[in-house]
């Protein structure tokens, strides 16, 4: 589904270009569910925004199912992503101004996908997730757990392929945390592939394997 | 999609509701301002446009020229409008105007109807002045008849019908036959009149011959051109139609007239004849202030929206995270802004609604009677409304849709230094343009100040002037007033300083000895004029009692009449001969030059004379103790006297000053425009410093631990904003003292623009921007730093 070859990604900093990325070759088949570990700075939440398409490498080649992502155009890329990934973030990023409902509904609106159809759509990822009550309630009104999950709900509306989660419950308790990995591998054992970056070896242990980055390389994989 | 942008849009309004505050009222404030002067600069456009056959009717003026000079009557003789349409096949009819006071009497109800109207009987077919009752074509063909406008009419008979009845006219009492009620005439019209004359009533009852007199300016005459004709071919061939007529004549008496076309839509505004009341710079002066208002209020949009970016960037980050393309974006930003300009629009609509009557009000007339009367208007302020919010919602959404989400969401995000350079430009640019305004402010209320206060050379003070119409009880009156115990004196006169006067065919003898020929201003004055009014002699001596020819045979001159004709000192300009209207005799004295109009014009050549039947106005010089008991026993005397006319006087200075009232509404207008515009100004500039505080609110709180008092973080905030303050001023100095330097060209005697205006005025600008600043920078700066620091 996803293959890397030589990625890298570097910033110039007084002349000299300082490596975030560095040689990254990767491949990850559909149906895995990856976690990136490393240090802070060791460069994996940006190979995950390269991944996600939110970010460019410098050098390197990035197919993801079979499209060369590199040398696509950004109305093509943007086609792809909208169709096939959904992102969860540390922070939440729900919009402040909507409700839960209509923060969920948000990507749908950007896929012109009709409003009933929409309404249904929402509906059940609500029914699903359990938050039918909270369904018009705005982001601030909700705990940190609930609004990862209205985050995860907003992710997944689309029917995304492939979920991309960066330190998921990094803001989370640990009671919270643990609900979070457990509907994650539920999501995978549906059928969604799914690539998270995390500090906690307890939550790395949820994913089918593990990619160690330091300094911008792959310390030990696959 | 378009419902899910609404809902945020006004949830965004809600939460930041000072931010959308402050937008909302920039741009309303901006927009009833723009509106209001828009109805004044299409009332001012809409001057006599009314007329279905406007585009056919030209006013006819004249310039004289005579050995001397160039003098510009207000029409021309009397002869041109019943010769045109004999010889010019082009005129399909004329009118001329003529104004005059008119006594008017019914029973015990009397007025003098200033400005009546004398008018040929065309007058009502060629303007559209709609009669309700009478022939428009006959109405005005009779000697003594009369048309009255329906205000006048139901002043003289209430609710009884005025046709056929008789009112009794000037001071003899001849019965006029009312042959017409007309509609009020609108406002924005220059003819305006209640009531209307047959012209014939002059030329063939007051004045026999009339018609044929040629050498007798002053006739205003409006031809209609036939349809399809143009008013150059016209143009070509009216010297050849003076020649024919008037050639004789003009060669006789050195006075050699040309007859020009004024379109009658441009008199209003572009005639360059003194009785043209409006102005075409101040149109143009208006609508540039109102694009003003509306660029400083666009402004505050523009930057207030940028400058929040950081804010919405968050937002603009999860929409693409997902999946919203940049146009889209681009659209919700747009479609915002637009909705506040809507909410703008429909809050103008009602403070222009509340405020209208007020600015009818300052601008001295009735420019309109109300925003909802015309619905074209409101769907072009509508468009208007909607093109704002695109264009100041364009930028924006230009800035805000081009974030990248990785940067926002990594909440590595922070204002570039590229959008801040733009707004600092734009707040330099609102308050140039409000600085700017500020000096022309000042500069033209010092102009109204030096011309109230200027010695005019001669003492307005304590003058009461009582019109008598020149009724022939006038002498009788001035005695028993004389002798009246608050009066120090006395005196008759045809004119007083300020109002009217003749102009008079005038041969004086110049330098070289001849007789030269000169179309001079004519003051008609009694023994006591010049002392009374104290105005100085240069050489001479004024008129006396104890001289017998001063009555008919001597003449006094100002001292630009002896520089015309060429005398070097007005001494030398003493016992010349002169002749004038039938009368000859001597120079006596020369007085020395003192202002009888307004300050605009320079003093021109006077002739002052005695002739006793050409008095018309009584003026009494009062003790300035008790003056409403005089008013009321000169009154008292009048009524007794002259029972057949109502009583009306003045007060010379207020009377002197009332030519300066255009000037004062001008002033008046741009002051409050200079003031709105500086207010919204310091809006922006409020939500700017507020915004910038919010942002720095951690490196304030950082400086306060490492020992920064309060008065360092207000400096440090301050300065910012007051170096762009004090850069603008740099910027408005020059343009507006260009300006400025040219409006004042516009007056014969004027003010210097002194350094003293520019300082006060930049530091007005600073001042109120310190004020604006420091609200804002003093909270921020006694907050409790433990508090911001931890918030990070």
């Amino acid at each position: 589904m996803i293959e890397l070859k030589h990625i890298s990604k570097w910033y110039q900093v007084g002349g000299k270009p300082t490596f975030i990325l560095k040689d990254i070759n990767l491949t990850i088949k559909e149906g895995e569910f990856v976690s990136i570990m490393g240090p802070s700075g060791s460069g994996k939440s940006t190979l995950l925004h390269i991944l996600g398409m939110l970010d460019d490498a410098n050098e390197g080649e990035y197919h993801f199912m079979d499209q060369p992502v590199h040398s696509l155009k950004e109305k093509q890329r943007s086609q792809i992503y909208k169709q096939h990934v959904g992102f969860v973030f540390q922070a939440y990023h729900l919009i402040d101004e909507l409700t839960v409902y209509e923060n969920i509904e948000t990507p749908l609106i950007y896929q012109n996908v009709k409003t009933n159809e929409r309404k249904a759509m929402v509906a059940d990822m609500i029914d699903r997730f359990n938050i039918v009550g909270k369904k018009d309630l705005f982001p601030t009104q909700l705990s940190g757990g609930q609004q990862q999950l209205v985050g995860i709900a907003r992710a997944l509306i689309a029917k995304p392929k492939l979920l991309l989660a960066d330190e998921p419950t990094g803001n989370l308790n640990s009671k919270q945390g643990e609900e979070i990995m457990d509907l994650f591998k539920q999501l995978n054992k549906e059928g969604v592939t799914i690539i998270q970056v995390t500090h906690s070896e307890k939550n790395a242990g949820y994913g089918s394997h593990i990619i160690n980055l330091l300094d911008g390389r792959i310390e030990q994989g696959n | 999609m378009l419902k899910n942008y609404f809902k945020i849009a006004f949830r965004n309004l809600w939460r930041h509701r000072v931010f959308s505050f402050i937008n909302i009222m920039g741009l309303t404030v901006g927009m009833t301002a723009c509106l209001l002067i828009f109805l004044y600069v299409r009332f001012e456009l809409s001057y006599d446009t009314f007329h279905p056959k406007a585009d056919r009717i030209y006013r006819m003026v004249t310039d004289l020229k005579t050995p001397s000079e160039t003098i510009h009557p207000s029409g021309p003789a009397w002869a041109v409008g019943p010769h045109l349409q004999f010889d010019l096949p082009e005129v399909e009819a004329f009118t001329r105007v003529n104004y005059d006071n008119l006594l008017v009497r019914k029973g015990d109800i009397k007025f003098n109807e200033t400005g009546t109207i004398w008018a040929d009987s065309a007058f009502f077919s060629i303007f559209n002045f709609p009669l309700l009752k009478g022939d428009v074509r006959t109405a005005l063909v009779q000697p003594f008849s009369i048309v009255l406008s329906e205000t006048a009419a139901k002043k003289y008979f209430g609710k009884q019908d005025p046709m056929g009845q008789t009112l009794l006219v000037t001071g003899e009492g001849k019965p006029a036959l009312v042959t017409g009620v007309m509609k009020d005439m609108p406002e924005n019209t220059l003819i305006k009149s209640d009531v209307v004359m047959s012209i014939t009533t002059i030329t063939q009852k007051f004045w026999k011959g009339l018609d044929d007199e040629w050498g007798s300016y002053g006739a205003l005459t409006y031809v209609l051109l036939k349809p399809g004709t143009y008013a150059q071919t016209l143009q070509k061939k009216l010297p050849a139609f003076l020649e024919k007529w008037n050639g004789k004549e003009m060669r006789s008496s050195q006075m050699f007239p040309t007859l020009l076309l004024e379109p009658l839509k441009d008199v209003y505004l572009k005639s360059t004849r003194d009785d043209s009341k409006g102005n075409m710079m101040n149109v143009y002066v208006f609508s540039i202030i109102a694009l003003f208002i509306l660029v400083i209020a666009c402004i505050n949009f523009i930057n207030l929206t940028t400058a929040r970016a950081s804010e919405r960037a968050k937002e603009v980050g999860i929409r693409k995270v997902a999946g919203a393309v940049r146009s889209q974006l681009a659209r919700q930003f747009i479609g915002e802004s637009v909705i506040i300009c809507l909410i703008a629009f429909l809050l103008t609509l009602g403070f222009s609604s509340l405020l209208l009557s007020s600015f009818n009000q300052l601008a001295g007339k009735i420019i309109s009677t109300g925003i909802f009367s015309n619905i074209s208007l409101l769907f072009l302020l509508l468009g208007i409304a909607l093109i704002i919010g695109l264009l100041a919602g364009i930028y924006p959404a230009f800035i805000l849709s081009a974030f990248k989400p990785i940067m926002v969401l990594k909440g590595r995000f922070a204002t570039g230094a590229k959008g801040s350079i733009l707004r600092k430009s734009l707040v330099i640019t609102q308050f140039a343009i409000s600085t700017a305004l500020i000096i022309g402010t000042i500069i033209v209320y010092s102009q109204m100040k030096f011309m109230r206060s200027r010695d005019l050379g001669f003492n307005k003070d304590q003058v009461l002037v009582v019109e008598t119409n020149g009724d022939n009880k006038r002498e009788t009156l001035q005695k028993l007033v004389a002798n009246l115990p608050n009066v120090k004196s006395t005196t008759l006169s045809g004119s007083v300083p300020g109002g009217g006067h003749q102009g008079a065919y005038s041969q004086v003898e110049n330098a070289k000895g001849d007789l030269q020929i000169a179309n001079l201003d004519l003051y008609f004055v009694d023994f006591d004029y010049i002392p009374l009014y104290d105005i100085k002699m240069a050489a001479g001596r004024p008129f006396d009692r104890t001289y017998k020819t001063d009555s008919n045979n001597a003449m006094i001159l100002n001292e630009a009449a002896v520089k015309i004709l060429g005398y070097s000192s007005p001494a030398q300009a003493i016992g010349r001969r002169f002749k004038q209207w039938g009368h000859e005799g001597q120079i006596i004295g020369v007085i020395k030059d003192f202002n009888y109009h307004s300050l605009q014009s320079p003093i021109k050549p006077l002739t002052m004379r005695m002739e006793w039947d050409r008095f018309r106005l009584l003026s009494v010089k009062v003790n300035p103790t008790n003056v409403q008991t005089t008013i009321t026993a000169i009154e008292k005397l009048f009524r007794t006297t002259i029972p057949n006319r109502p009583f009306s006087y003045y007060f010379m200075d207020e009377f002197f000053d009332r030519q300066y009232r255009s000037e004062e509404r001008f002033g008046r207008l741009f002051l409050n425009f200079a003031a709105l515009a500086i207010f919204i100004s310091c809006l922006g500039l409020l939500g700017l410093a507020s915004y910038s505080t919010m942002q720095r609110t951690r490196e304030i709180g950082i400086r306060k631990v490492m020992g920064a008092s309060v008065s360092n973080i207000i400096n440090l905030l301050s300065k910012e904003f007051l170096k762009l303050v004090i850069i603008s001023f740099f910027i408005a100095a020059p343009v507006a003292w260009y300006f400025m330097n040219k409006w004042l060209l516009d007056f014969a005697y004027r003010t210097s623009i002194s350094w003293w205006i520019f300082a006060a005025a930049g530091t007005l600008a600073v001042l109120i921007a310190l004020l604006t600043i420091s609200l804002q920078a003093f909270k921020a700066a006694i907050a409790n730093p433990v508090k911001s620091l931890r918030t990070e």
